[in-house]
Parts: structure tokens; sequence; C-alpha cells
């Protein structure tokens, strides 16, 4: 058994074992072509097919943190199980504390609270984000969505969502008055002017925020030089532990700062179910071209039948016969899946642009997802189908490098 | 003699054949289970969606889904109430006030989404009285409140505390009211939890001076499967009833987001399944296609002989369809046969880890369900045919132009 296989894997590395698998499936080069084109377009297709899905997916949770979370964001501890207006942190404290902090690409101060809003005509709850409008655009687009009159350009100002601007029937220049609870729970309101109107991409911002200045916000809820919620941008979204290290150093304890992965476990959770998903898809078509590869080396093995009888006969060993039925599955798959990563990288970069989903508009922008789709390839995509195709091209030339060595010379050279 | 003949041919190489047969059979199976755990995931999430909240159908005021604002409603009158209740193919009805509140204890204020419940029918549509985790569900008394345990924590209030509601009522006039934590609920989604109280219908009316009024009517359909049916009776029924125009919306209006996630994932798992049965149609070209090949000479003969290429082409047709039949059958066969999916039906599989907590997320019982409709072997014939009939084409084409001389001088 060991003399065998130490005869297989120095028959592996000889170049007559290739030169004659090469024959083997030049013999009939119209079958062998066919085999090759269906592991390429199967192949070609699938990465396709996942890097749309993964671009779905990576798009909606770029346009998560892009619109309004951030990289990361810091919070007063405990700040989960308290209402929002209880955990809070001191502003011109923390933002002196981040001012030398040299792996952020940006920072921004936020106050968070709940109000009523009211337009003459109908009252909605809203959600009340106030923001610094200078700071802001570092961390989020937020003011890139506007899509009518003025971004927050002056005191007393607020802007909404298109949605809720719906809800309550107003228009910008009109007034909206916010009823709250402030910190020390007394019931009070102001009346701001919609200064602009803004079409965000998800459902929840379009229809139920409102978006102050923070000064006007920490007058509503009477916290002056108080902010519930820090959100920071770093320089590269895959690096976030050295930026969370040092907004956690320069903020001391009784401060959490948690990435947006923490923020938003589902995305996270999506993605890493990518991985999952990817093996499963590449194994079960490369099952599928198992079947089509096994028999095209069944069929080259059986017509040489008199030539490996007589290879055999003068005394080749086995271990050889099957080193050559393996290389050639392996010279099959693996032209194949060169052909695939082809066809499929060059169908990638083709829409790389993006492909326009806005026939399907409205509805997708409820989860965040963008009008155009861009397919993104991941290292899993190169890897896994290599690795399954290894597997298959071994697992496929079983069968016909077993009926190969099981040739009876005698029986062979008599037929022909 | 066809048939005969195209049998024959495929005997001709039993282990080609085999081959062939079993990559067919694979992708039956798969088709037939992909298809299965899809529908069964689906319709469990539909289903999870629908018994926790939304219903079925919702009757609204007109154009209440644009704004939902209390300036849409319903009027709930006993009379439409008996009229939705006589409607066939509605199995339960509930009528809520949806509205906003601040709630507070001392300085905690939270907003929360305030919703009028009848303390009767709701158990009827939703699973709300089956969420209450410490106390009870709503009953006859009077000023009492439901509150997500996160919200609890939130207000640091407990049982029997008290809470203080306040809000704009239906006439834009500030409106409060005390409330009695009379029990908790637990909801799927974190978020949801701290930002949901349930009251009595009554209460809700008191409370937004909305008297008589609803925003919605949530209905529990007999049939999932013919809400259209449904709707329109409905529609018909309430609208002699009503003097507002009313609106009845299906589950997918009214969570378009699920309807959407659904599609999204059709159409990933239709493009799987796309690949797969053309992998598997060049598989069923090279065996048609080396058979063919193989068999020049013989073809050659015929053709001299006087059948026509048109014949020639039906042959080899014969046996693509021949070949798909029996990979079909025995697909079929198996998939049907197959341990899993006689266990699988009416055996949720419980989810564990990262996924679990995912669709717990989402709001779906954490399980992985099999549903088998008469769609899958329909969908696994149809693909099969599509298969025979594409993979057929260039040899069959091949063989019907085979000039009788070559193909005879070639041997």
């Amino acid at each position: 058994m060991a003399r065998a296989l130490a005869e297989f894997a120095r028959s592996l590395v000889r170049a007559s074992t290739w030169r004659l698998a090469l024959r083997g499936l030049g013999r009939q080069p119209r079958r062998s072509a066919i085999v090759l084109v269906a592991v390429a377009i199967g192949l070609g297709s699938l990465l396709v097919a996942m890097a749309l899905q993964y671009g779905l997916v990576a798009q909606m949770a770029e346009t998560a943190i892009r619109t309004e979370i951030g990289d990361l964001q810091a919070h007063a501890a405990g700040w989960k199980d308290t209402a929002p207006l209880e955990a809070r942190l001191l502003e011109a404290e923390s933002l002196a504390a981040l001012s030398r902090a040299r792996e952020l690409a940006g920072f921004a101060p936020r106050l968070r609270g709940e109000a009523l809003a009211q337009s003459p005509l109908a009252s909605v709850g809203v959600r009340v984000l106030g923001v610094d409008p200078e700071r802001e655009g570092s961390v989020s687009t937020l003011s890139s969505f506007l899509h009518e009159g003025a971004w927050l350009d002056a005191p007393r100002r607020l802007a909404i969502g298109a949605g809720l601007a719906r809800r309550l029937r107003v228009a910008v220049g009109d007034k909206v008055v916010l009823a709250v609870q402030d910190v020390r729970g007394d019931l009070t309101g102001e009346a701001f002017r919609v200064a602009g109107i803004y079409r965000a991409p998800s459902r929840e911002l379009d229809e139920a925020v409102a978006i102050l200045r923070l000064d006007d916000a920490q007058r509503l809820f009477a916290v002056a030089g108080e902010i519930s919620e820090l959100a920071f941008a770093a320089r590269e979204r895959g690096a976030l532990e050295a930026p969370r290290a040092e907004v956690a150093r320069a903020l001391g304890p009784g401060v959490r700062v948690e990435t947006w992965r923490e923020l938003e476990p589902m995305l996270d959770t999506m993605i890493a179910l990518f991985d999952q998903i990817g093996w499963v898809m590449y194994a079960a078509i490369f099952v599928a071209m198992a079947f089509g590869i096994a028999n095209v080396l069944l069929m080259s093995v059986l017509e040489r039948a008199r030539e490996i009888g007589v290879l055999l006969a003068i005394g080749m060993p086995p271990a050889r016969m099957v080193a050559i039925v393996v290389t050639e599955s392996v010279v099959l798959v693996a032209l194949g899946v060169a052909a695939g990563f082809a066809f499929g990288f060059a169908v990638i970069f083709a829409l790389r642009d993006g492909i326009d989903l806005s026939a399907f508009g409205d509805g997708l922008r409820a989860f965040g997802v963008p009008t155009r789709l861009t397919p993104v390839a991941r290292s899993g995509d190169v890897w896994a189908p290599l690795a399954v195709a290894v597997v298959t091209a071994l697992l496929a030339s079983l069968w016909p490098a077993l009926r190969a060595v099981r040739t009876r010379p005698a029986e062979a050279l008599r037929k022909a | 003699m066809i048939l005969r003949l195209a049998w024959r041919n495929i005997g001709r190489n039993k282990r080609r054949t085999a081959l062939t047969l079993a990559a067919v059979v694979f992708a039956v199976v798969l088709v037939v289970h992909m298809i299965a755990l899809t529908t069964g995931v689906h319709e469990r999430m539909i289903e999870d969606n629908v018994r926790m909240h939304a219903g079925h159908l919702q009757l609204t005021g007109a154009g209440y889904l644009e704004d939902r604002t209390l300036e849409r409603f319903v009027r709930w009158t006993p009379e439409l109430a008996a009229a939705v209740d006589a409607t066939p193919g509605v199995a339960a009805a509930a009528p809520r006030v949806n509205g906003f509140a601040l709630l507070s204890n001392g300085s905690a204020s939270q907003g929360v989404a305030l919703l009028g419940v009848d303390p009767v029918r709701e158990g009827g549509v939703s699973t709300w009285p089956e969420r209450v985790v410490r106390g009870a569900f709503l009953g006859t008394g009077e000023r009492e409140i439901l509150l997500g345990e996160r919200l609890a924590e939130a207000l640091r209030v407990d049982l029997g505390d008290q809470v203080l509601a306040y809000t704009v009522a239906y006439t834009l006039e500030n409106a409060y009211e005390l409330f009695t934590v009379r029990g908790l609920i637990h909801a799927p989604e974190p978020r949801l939890e701290r930002s949901l109280a349930l009251i009595t219908l009554r209460d809700a009316q008191a409370l937004f001076a909305y008297e008589g009024r609803v925003s919605e009517v949530a209905l529990l359909a007999r049939d999932s499967s013919r809400l259209d049916e449904t709707s329109r009776s409905l529609a018909a029924a309430v609208s002699a009833q009503s003097r507002e125009p009313l609106d009845v919306n299906p589950w997918p209006v009214v969570m378009p987001e699920l309807a959407q996630l659904l599609v999204i994932d059709n159409a990933q798992n239709y493009s799987m399944l796309g690949i797969l049965v053309v992998v598997v149609a060049f598989g069923i070209l090279n065996t048609i296609l080396m058979s063919v090949l193989e068999r020049q000479r013989e073809l050659g003969v015929m053709l001299a002989l006087g059948l026509a290429p048109r014949e020639i082409f039906r042959l080899v047709y014969a046996e693509s369809l021949l070949l798909c039949g029996l990979g079909l059958a025995l697909g079929l066969g198996l998939a049907l046969a197959l341990p899993a999916a006689v266990f699988m039906e009416g055996h949720p599989i419980p989810i564990r880890g990262d996924v679990r907590e995912m669709s717990e997320m989402f709001g779906f019982t954490p399980v992985i369900s099999w549903q088998l409709t008469a769609w899958n072997p329909a969908l696994a014939t149809l693909l099969m045919t599509a298969i025979a009939l594409l993979a057929a084409l260039y040899p069959a084409a091949k063989a019907a132009s085979a000039r009788p001389v070559d193909a005879l001088r070639s041997l």
C-alpha cells in the first residue's frame, strides 16, 4: 500500500503522466470541451450570483453605517437599559479628550430623545436626533439626502424625512411643535420651522425621525452641554480595534465604545451567514458537475481499454495508471475552473458600475438598499470553489481510475 | 418503434447512462428539497409575522397606510363588527387603535407605540396574549397597561406601578392619563420590546378622544392561500356599513419589507436552480452527443435506407426525453421517499447559535421547516423537460444532418 502510494506520488510529477493524461482528454476534444464549458458556466455564473448577493448585503451594511450608525459609537455605560435621556456624556469634556485622536477620520456628538411632533393637522411620535451640523458630515451622510430646502442652516430649524412631512402634512417653511418630556420630567415643547426635507434610505429615518441642531436639542430636553452619543468614522472599515481602544482610552471608564457589528448584530450575522451559504452553493454545483466529469473520464478509460491493457501488460505499475486518470480529471477541472473564474470575474468587472434596481426601488429602500446593485467578490469566492473543485476532481476520477486499473490486459487486447 | 430504438440506445452504454441518470436524480432531489425548504421557511416567516401582530388582512380608513395618523379611521360599530364577523373566510377580527405616547415615571421617559386592543378579540388574531411573561393580559380593568420587559426596565417600573402617558389626541389637544402596569410582555425584537405598550381599546378611545373609532381591524383568514377572495368579500360586506371609504390591505401591503425579503430570497434560490439546470443540461448533452457520434455508422445506414432526417431527429429527442424522464421518476421517488422528507414534514428542526439569534431578532420562530407542495414536483418536471429539450438540440441536429456516404466511409 505504502509502495503504491509512493509510486502514485512519483507518477504525478512525471512529464509522461501529464502527456498521457492530455492525450486522453484530446482524444475526444468535443466531449472534453462540453465538460469544460459546463464547469466554466456553472462556476462562473455562481460566482456572479454570489457576488451580487454579497454585494446586496454589503451595500445594506454600508448604507446603514454611512447613513447614521458610523463605524463606532460611544455611550455612557448602561445606555441600553435606560431611557434615552438617562445616559449622558459631557460634550465639551468628550470633544476635548478626542481632539488628539489619530486613528479617527471623524467624530460627531449627538443627542437622542423622543418627541410628539405636531402640525396643525396631525400628530406623530418621532425620534429626535440632535446633531452638530459641522461635525456630523465627517461621520454620516445624512445631509446628502437633502431633497428640498436647506440643512439646519439656522437655529430653531429642523430637517425631516419626506415620509414624516407627508404624515404631518407639512412643507418646507411650516411650523412643527415638538412636545417632549425633558430631563427633569417636565412636559414641555417648542416650535421649529421645517428647514429641509430629506429622502433617506431607511423607512424609519424617512417617516419617524426629526433632526435638529445639537444646541436646539439640548435646550429642548434641558441638558445643556450634554450629549447621549458620539459616533465615529474610522480611517479603515476593516481595522476598528485600534480606534476603539484609542476612543476608550480617551473617554475613560464609564463610557462604552461599540463597533457597528455590536450595534447592529443583525447586519453582522447576515454577513457571517454568507460564508456558510457560499460553501453549500459551491458544493451543490460541483456535485452536479462531478457526474459529468466522471462520465467523460470513464468513457475515455473505456475507449482506451486496449492502450491501457498494453501499458499494464508491459509492466506499468497500476498506481501510475491511477495517477494518469487522476491527472486527467485534475487537468479537466483546472481548465474549467480557470475558464469559470475568467468568465465570472469578467462579468463581475463588467458590472462594476452596478445594476439599476430602481424598478424595485421603494420596497428595497426600506432595507437601506440603494437603487444600484454592485457585485462584490470576496476571497471566499476564490478559495471555496477551489477547495470544492479539488475534492470534486479527485472524487470524480475515483471510479474511472479503478476501472482503468482493473482492465485485464489479455481481454483488452483480444477485444481490439 | 422510435421509443424502442431510443430505449435500446440508452441501454447500450449502461455505465454512461447510470452516471447521467445520477446527475439528473441529484438535480431533481435538490430542486424538490430546496423548494420545499424555502417554501417551509417562507410560510413560517409569513405566519409568524401575521400572528405576531399584523394579521392576514387589515381593514383601515382609506389611505391609512400612507400616513398612519389618527386622521384616518374606521368607525367600529356593532353593525360593522357583525358584517366583518359574518364575512366568509374571516376567522377572527381584532380592532385596534394605533397611537403614540410618551410614557414616563419620574424623570425617565420613553416614546412608545401605544396600542389599544380589544382584550377579548385580540387573541383570535395575534399572539400578544401569549407573550405576557409576567402578570396578566388586559381584561376588564380600567387604565391598565402592558409594557415590554425592556421598556419596564428603562422606566424602572414593575407590576402594580404607575406610568404617566402623555400624548396628543385626535382633537389635537394634549392628553394625559395614569396607567397601572398589569403585565410585562416579551417581543422578539429588542427595539420593539422597548417601544411598545398595550392598553385596552376602551381606554385608548378615551385617551385619544376617539369614541367609536379604531385605526385598523386586523383579520385572520381561514385560508391564507385565498386572501384575494376574502379581501373582496370583506370589501363588499363593509362598504354597506361604513360612511367613510375603507381599505382592505393584505399582509404584503401592510408589511412590504417582508414581502420584498421573500422576493429577494426567491430570486436567489431560483438563480441557483437555474445554474444547476445548466450544469446538468451539459451532462445530458455530452451523453447524447457521444451516443450519436458513436453511432455515426448506424445512423448513416438508417438514412441510406430511407429514414427521413426528421425521424432521426425524433429518435435522438426520444432518447433525451427518456433519459430525463427516467431520472425524473427516480429522482422524485427518491426525493419523496427520502427519510428526510418524511421526517421533515411536520418536524421543524430547531436552529441554534447566530442564526437563531438573527431569526429571533427578525421575529421568526427559530426553526427550519419543510413544506412540500404540488409545486415542487411540478417545477422539477418542468425543469427536467426543459433540460431534455435543450440538451438534445445540438446532437439531434448533428445526427439528422449526417451524410450517409461520409458516415459509412468513416468506418
